[in-house]
């Protein structure tokens, strides 16, 4: 590779080369040092409720079929035939008995087991089919209806690698009676961009809202944003963001949903349903998290969560200038059906591929990726470095913490990716 | 509905491709506000999003197997439509528009729409419902420029001498979103 790791992020990760996002050869790296190395988010148990039901899913550029069991465990199984590499699975989704290749009709459980191979009657010598089935992938855990996959059959437990993730997590999906849920496919697009880019700016970059997003953003609500923002990192590659709203603060400012656009027009009964959760979130979650109000927060590598619009986000890598994008919009699973229709357009209406602020950000991280593929400014790698060391432990947040125009969330997750990088660099 | 649509006479149905001549008129001259005007304040404007469905085999061989429909996920359904707008909403989209800084349009996108394909299939009362196809070419300074492709099935109000549209469902024709945005008024 023409660039060694050590010149790509400096010690304190306060400068970026702008090769980082371009360059194949430190993406070829990516893949065995972070996304095969690394828990990856498959999905949501909500999806997957009756035996049978399944869901398509990427682990890097790797397609995955995660699938419940006629034994109602999960499974997951690299979707790809072991006869001629065909995927077995073309639906989003769906509920079925076989998956079967198109090709020569191999055929397999949704366990991921070789059922048949109609060929073989033709044959004396039969296949051992045993040895015959999806690739599984090693390591499949779940953590409050999340699923995770993982590569490294040797990585330490999913809890123990989300940490105190957990506790700012815990914050929205405890929040609600009965959790979450996922509701219908994920919108899927494709933006000419380095999987990166939105990694990062989900992960803490709340105050581009005031420049990026003014057109749509008013002013005095960034600024309250700012005054009452938190950014926090639990452990480098890991963030969260979130007001913390003063304890006198009225119900309706504090209360999830009630800012986005579903929350605002969906009428009285949503309104009452959102308060309503507001006011026994003290039980659920105690007094502190309570009065937390959720802004972005990002699982290394590639998992977001958009709380203030209710959606989780995956940026799966298509090469170093590919990204396809993944979003979900997620809703409390006790809600009636009439309520959830109106809060997914909390998601919607903002982000997404139609969403109204997130078309700038779409145009920001191509634009960015296309400031970072030119020639004759490797001597100016990006600048990483505001507010550099400001971030300190707090008495009663875990992680270190700071004001959200501090990029240490950023230079956390570069510093963790260069270290990635050397673990593997130069081996096999 | 019935697979025919009704028949019309020449003048009603020069009346209905005027309406969207010129609707596609304003859009393309970015003379949104004006756009604005043609609507109804209680519309609602829905573009679902379209699924890789599973083929269910105890439908095998009847047109329900390969129905555009199973594909949509609509305003109706437990999925997520990837608009659901109100007139609120597509206020904010035009107010946008003459904003300087509204980045993903700034230079603006040379767009042109073709509308063809205009049935009227019923109507009652003051109400009509009418399907077009349209054509949206869409290219941006400094990028690759997009077809984007689509069926528009319309309620319109009448209204003096033409129409309001009071609901929109915008099925879109796209296999995998490798365009821009969806955020557009289609």
């Amino acid at each position: 590779m023409a660039y060694p790791i050590t010149e790509l992020v400096n010690e304190d990760a306060t400068l970026v080369s702008r090769r980082c996002w371009t360059d194949p050869g430190v993406y070829a790296l990516e893949k065995r040092g972070i996304f095969g190395r690394a828990w990856l988010f498959l999905g949501h148990e909500s999806q997957l409720r009756q035996p049978g039901d399944f869901v398509q899913a990427y682990m890097c550029e790797t397609p995955i079929i995660l699938s419940r069991g006629q034994d109602r465990r999960l499974y997951a199984c690299i979707d790809s035939c072991s006869h001629r590499g065909l995927p077995v699975c073309r639906a989003d989704h769906g509920n079925t008995k076989r998956f079967i290749c198109p090709y020569h009709n191999w055929s397999y459980s949704v366990e991921g087991e070789l059922v048949a191979i109609p060929q073989e009657n033709a044959v004396r010598n039969k296949p051992d089919k045993s040895r015959l089935g999806l690739k599984r992938v090693p390591r499949l855990e779940t953590w409050r209806g999340l699923v995770f996959g993982s590569f490294d059959p040797d990585i330490m437990p999913l809890e123990e690698y989300l940490g105190d993730m957990r506790f700012y997590l815990d914050a929205f999906l405890g929040r609600f009676p009965d959790g979450i849920e996922f509701i219908g496919a994920p919108h899927r697009w494709l933006l000419d961009a380095n999987w990166k880019l939105p990694v990062e700016n989900q992960l803490g970059d709340v105050n581009h809202g005031a420049f990026l997003h003014s057109a749509i953003i008013p002013r005095e609500a960034q600024d309250r944003i700012e005054e009452l923002g938190h950014s926090v990192v639990t452990a480098p590659g890991h963030g969260a963001t979130f007001r913390l709203m003063p304890p006198d603060a009225a119900v309706d400012e504090v209360a999830w949903g009630m800012e986005g656009m579903g929350g605002m027009l969906g009428g009285a009964p949503v309104q009452e349903y959102l308060r309503e959760v507001q006011a026994r979130a003290a039980e659920r979650v105690g007094p502190l998290r309570a009065r937390m109000k959720g802004l972005t927060y990002g699982v290394y590598p590639n998992l977001s969560f958009l709380w203030s619009n209710a959606s989780f986000k995956v940026s799966h890598p298509r090469g170093p200038g590919r990204v396809e994008y993944w979003s979900w919009a997620v809703v409390p699973a006790d809600a009636p059906d009439e309520i959830k229709r109106v809060l997914r357009t909390n998601y919607s209406s903002f982000f997404g591929p139609g969403g109204i602020l997130e078309q700038e950000d779409s145009e920001v991280w191509v634009q960015q990726f296309r400031g970072c593929n030119i020639d004759f400014a490797d001597d100016r790698p990006c600048f990483y470095g505001l507010g550099l060391g400001e971030e300190k432990p707090h008495p009663e947040l875990p992680g270190l913490v700071s004001v959200t125009a501090n990029e240490f969330y950023a230079r956390h997750f570069f510093a963790r990716w260069r270290d990635d990088l050397l673990a593997v660099e130069g081996r096999p | 509905m019935s697979d025919f649509a009704l028949s019309t006479s020449p003048g009603q149905q020069r009346q209905l491709e005027a309406f969207y001549y010129r609707e596609a008129r304003l859009l393309d001259n970015r003379q949104y506000r004006q756009w604005l005007a043609l609507l109804s304040e209680d519309i609602l404007y829905r573009l679902p999003s379209r699924v890789n469905v599973q083929v269910d085999n105890r439908q095998r061989g009847d047109e329900d197997m390969i129905s555009v429909e199973r594909e949509l996920e609509g305003a109706d359904s437990m999925g997520c439509p990837i608009r659901e707008e109100t007139y609120i909403h597509l206020v904010l989209r035009v107010e946008r528009a003459f904003k300087i800084n509204s980045w993903s349009e700034n230079p603006p996108a040379r767009t042109r729409r073709l509308v063809g394909n205009v049935e009227l299939m019923t109507h009652g009362g003051d109400e009509y419902s009418v399907l077009s196809n349209f054509h949206l070419y869409y290219a941006r300074p400094g990028g690759a420029s997009f077809l984007y492709s689509g069926q528009r099935r319309d309620v319109l109000l009448a209204a003096g001498e033409g129409y309001k549209i009071r609901r929109r469902e915008v099925i879109l024709d796209y296999g995998d979103i490798a365009l821009p945005t969806l955020g557009l008024l289609f």
